[in-house]
């Protein structure tokens, strides 16, 4: 069996972000890596249906919609995954009894979606100036055949990889929040990937932290 | 989520300043909104910003078969979506009346005037044609998103390209891009629709109505018209009666829009033709504004692995390994097997069988009854000596696993004492 | 006294019983529930199994079909699993289109079907470009008492462990297929994906094999699918609190571990069925 070898060319596309770009939401933001691209949209806290109210915290509807066609299973099970990392961080106990609805369009799928979802989702609920426990954000990593990995991949790298990984990793500590693999894969290999995705991660938050540096400078 | 009312203060203001020949965002009565057209990194996606209005288009294309009644003819689909991004109002899966009347008229606008032609997407007669899928996402509801869509899906299906297809025979090949060009729709003419809304019964009229005109105009008139000043579809809708004089002032407003859209379409495709030409950078990571505050970019940026191998060796080092040995499962029956209440419990308690036997008795009656065909065929006497049956009545079967067996390792020994400790528990729970 | 402290405050009675590192129902942390398996249970699908994790009851059958294989992959059959959750296993689900808890489970079925490999779908070609298998795996939960995507696994493994194909000849003079029912023969199955799922109390307590009121309770959720060989082909985690490396790694050795169990159960069942006919 192949083991991943260390080396030296992996990377993240260039990526960059652009909050606040659409009037009708509360908060929204538009992340791209690479060519891939989504935009993300909140609304919120606002009125609940009684039928989805949680007494003690607010509840948190998450909707992918994909660029051609209607949402399938795929996106549903993607939707479940982006929920229930926002939930561990946003601090919905603040806003008990009422509704936050994270919406998150495809633009553009090249390869790490979900991770982009991640970003985007994470972006837009720190625009919507929602209380968060901590930031998180999303890394995908592909083992190639002949072992290496590759972070953030392209469409065509996750095609021949044998295996795809994306995790969410929170800002405080650098744990795993959420994780959904592809293909098999060695238990060395899954703990190289959590510590590369680990690093990586700390790239996206320094860009978190300059982005939002520059969007205040004028107001600080 | 329910949209916010409009306060009456906020309605009586906004028709005062319409009396008085003003509007909100400082335009003139037939002045249109800053568009802007970008286009995405596929062919056939395109955006476009009709002020705040935001609005996606995507064109998808598949073989599939035609209709009975025309077998020539390739088959236009389109479809709106009103994402709930745009609007709190509009939730999603849930065919609104809104999202029907836009549906039907950009259908009226683009189908049914015959801009596209539809012939030339046969591929086999009969058999096989191509259908064009036009997906509209909004992605922003500032008014007018009946223009925006227009603009979007006829601007889309100008860049979109289909896959060529070689016949030969009875097989139909699809060519990817790489080995052969795709091929760019064939269209005749590009019909642009341009709204109007009416208020105080149709005595002032404005164009390109924003979200807050939208809620208190009295009626509404969507003119689709091409270049060539010909009229494509007239609607108006609303409930007002309106003069010849108005109708026929209206159409002579569309054509002048008509020709200023098209021209910046036309614009548009070129430029972006150009781009993708000369290879350089396209798409939506390109429009992103540079300048604006609230955005940031960032290059390719390398990501340190030096002591990533060693971090995941220590990690799976320091973990306790698997125990080797597993404890054997029990089978009672032939096409059935159990194991135990897990593998270590520290509830090593003694127990008397009696109690057990009851509680083992419960969880098999219903497997039992499911499996009761499975039991009768291989009633007789099971090789194995671990297990011992006695019939109690002709209903239902009763077994019982002995406690003790022999041809079991010392580590399994263990596991039959832990089911009845557990059951000893599960018993205790139950009183 | 215990019944209603246990309405009024579950989230404190549950913590009480993990203070002494047990668990309501007797059990350890980390011990699973009595996890039963018939096989054959259904006498008129192609492949059957009924699995008990505990309480929780799924039952897994398997129809196939014969079909025109895709023009993207002439060589190959397909299988579609489908996880239904319908109102009579547990008042939470509701009738009408499957929830969403229903459709991740169904997409969490089929990515470990595809990641595990556990058949490779060339085998379920019978002429290339003309004729293939289509096996549904429908996955019905009977009764719903948490840790679904266990009893999920296991069902559909032994399941298509259990599956007789019938031989299908095409027949050379009218090209149309002739199925003959006399002659079976089982599917090779190349892997053995088994799962175990875990939950996280209180951000920081690890418990394995979680019922439904402990799921609820939890603040995370993991399933960890291994094969024989020690390779991961799912881990799962849809989000909740943050787990460390490390702590990801005690899962996996206790996945590996229950992954021997499974596989010998299966085995044994298997062979049991085989030697009694």
């Amino acid at each position: 069996m192949m083991e991943v070898c260390g080396s030296s060319n992996v990377s993240l596309r260039e990526f960059g972000c652009e909050q606040s770009l659409l009037s009708r939401p509360d908060g929204s933001a538009s992340f791209i890596q690479g060519d891939t691209s989504v935009l993300a949209g909140v609304y919120g806290p606002a009125e609940v249906k009684v039928s989805k109210e949680i007494y003690d915290r607010a509840t948190l509807e998450v909707l992918v919609q994909p660029k051609v066609g209607l949402p399938s299973v795929r996106e549903r099970s993607q939707e479940q995954c982006v929920r229930e990392t926002c939930e561990a961080s946003l601090l919905s106990s603040l806003h008990p009894r009422s509704s936050l609805t994270l919406i998150l369009q495809v633009l553009h799928d090249d390869g790490s979606l979900l991770s982009c979802f991640l970003n985007a989702a994470c972006m837009a609920l720190m625009d919507a100036g929602l209380p968060m426990s901590c930031l998180f954000c999303g890394v995908t990593c592909a083992i190639h055949a002949d072992g290496q990995i590759i972070t953030d991949p392209t469409a065509a790298q996750e095609k021949e990889s044998r295996a795809l990984m994306t995790f969410a990793i929170d800002s405080t500590e650098h744990k795993v929040l959420m994780s959904s693999t592809k293909g098999s894969f060695s238990v060395h290999e899954l703990q190289q990937c959590i510590a590369v995705s680990q690093k990586a991660s700390e790239k996206i938050f320094q860009f978190y932290r300059d982005s939002v540096r520059r969007r205040y400078s004028k107001t600080l | 989520m329910k949209d916010t009312p409009l306060a009456n203060c906020e309605r009586d203001f906004l028709l005062k300043a319409i009396e008085e020949k003003k509007r909100l965002d400082g335009r003139q009565t037939y002045d249109y909104r800053k568009i802007k057209i970008t286009f995405g990194t596929d062919y056939g996606c395109c955006f476009v910003d009709l002020g705040k209005t935001r609005v996606m288009a995507q064109v998808s294309c598949e073989i599939v078969t035609p209709k009975e009644n025309r077998p020539n003819e390739g088959i236009m689909f389109f479809n709106i979506e009103l994402s709930p991004m745009a609007s709190p109002a509009f939730e999603q899966g849930r065919q609104s009346e809104l999202s029907v009347n836009l549906n039907r008229q950009l259908e009226r606008c683009l189908r049914n005037s015959k801009c596209i032609d539809t012939e030339s997407l046969c591929v086999v007669s009969g058999e096989k044609v191509w259908q064009i899928r036009v997906d509209i996402h909004m992605l922003n509801h500032d008014g007018n998103l009946m223009d925006a869509a227009s603009i979007a899906a006829i601007t889309a299906l100008y860049h979109f390209k289909r896959p060529d297809v070689g016949i030969q025979g009875e097989e139909v090949t699809v060519y990817p891009p790489e080995e052969r060009d795709p091929i760019p729709l064939s269209i005749y003419h590009m019909p642009i629709s341009v709204s109007f809304s009416f208020f105080q019964q149709g005595t002032y009229l404005l164009v390109d109505p924003c979200e807050r005109e939208e809620r208190v105009m009295d009626g509404l008139l969507m003119i689709a018209m091409n270049k060539h000043r010909e009229i494509c579809s007239i609607q108006s809708s609303g409930g007002i009666m309106l003069l010849k004089e108005q109708v026929m002032r209206c159409s002579k407003i569309a054509s002048v829009k008509v020709s200023e859209i098209t021209e910046l379409i036309t614009k548009a495709l070129e430029n972006d033709k150009k781009a993708r030409k000369a290879g350089g950078r396209f798409g939506f990571a390109e429009s992103m504004p540079q300048e604006r505050i609230t955005a940031l970019k960032k290059d390719e940026t390398p990501v340190e692995m030096t002591d990533v191998t060693e971090t995941a060796y220590d990690i799976v080092q320091k973990a306790e390994a698997p125990p080797q040995t597993v404890p054997s499962p029990v089978l009672p029956v032939p096409g059935m097997g159990q194991v135990g209440l897990g593998l270590q419990n520290s509830w090593g308690l003694e127990d008397d069988e009696e109690e057990e036997e009851e509680d083992d008795d419960s969880v098999e009656e219903q497997e039992e009854k499911v499996t009761k065909m499975e039991v009768e065929q291989h009633r007789k006497e099971q090789s194995s000596g671990d297990v011992v049956e006695i019939s109690d009545s002709e209903e239902e079967e009763v077994i019982i696993l002995q406690p003790e067996i022999p041809n079991r390792g010392p580590k399994n020994a263990g596991s039959s004492s832990d089911q009845k400790g557990a059951a000893k528990s599960k018993k205790r729970q139950t009183k | 006294m215990a019944a209603g402290f246990k309405t009024a405050e579950p989230l404190e009675y549950h913590r009480s019983f993990l203070k002494e590192n047990c668990r309501p129902d007797g059990r350890d942390l980390s011990e699973f529930r009595a996890t039963t398996l018939n096989i054959g249970s259904i006498s008129t699908a192609d492949g059957s199994a009924l699995v008990k994790v505990g309480n929780t009851t799924v039952i897994c059958g398997i129809k196939a079909e014969l079909a025109n294989p895709t023009v993207e992959a002439p060589g190959k059959g397909y299988i579609v699993p489908n996880v239904d959750l319908p109102p009579l296993c547990s008042s939470r689900f509701r009738p009408g289109p499957p929830g969403e808890q229903a459709q991740a489970a169904s997409q969490f079925i089929a990515d470990v079907i595809e990641s595990s490999e556990l058949i490779h779908t060339e085998d379920l070609c019978i002429e290339r470009g003309k004729l293939c298998w289509v096996l549904y795996c429908d996955i019905m939960c009977l009764d719903y008492d948490g840790n679904l995507l266990d009893a999920c696994v296991i069902a559909l493994l032994g399941a298509l462990k259990n599956t007789q194909l019938p031989e299908v000849t095409i027949n050379t003079e009218t090209s149309g297929p002739e199925v003959n029912l006399e002659k079976r023969h089982g599917l090779q199955i190349h892997k053995h994906p088994v799962g175990a799922s875990f939950c996280v109390f209180d951000d920081s307590i690890l418990i394995v094999d979680p019922t439904a009121e402990e799921e609820c309770l939890s603040t995370a959720q993991l399933t960890v699918v291994t094969d024989e060989e020690g390779r991961l082909c799912s881990v799962h985690k849809p989000g909740g609190t943050s787990l460390s490396a490390e702590k990801l790694q005690e899962f996996i050795c206790r996945a590996t571990a229950r992954q021997k169990e499974i596989q010998k159960l299966i085995d044994k069942v298997i062979h049991s069925v085989k030697t009694a006919q």
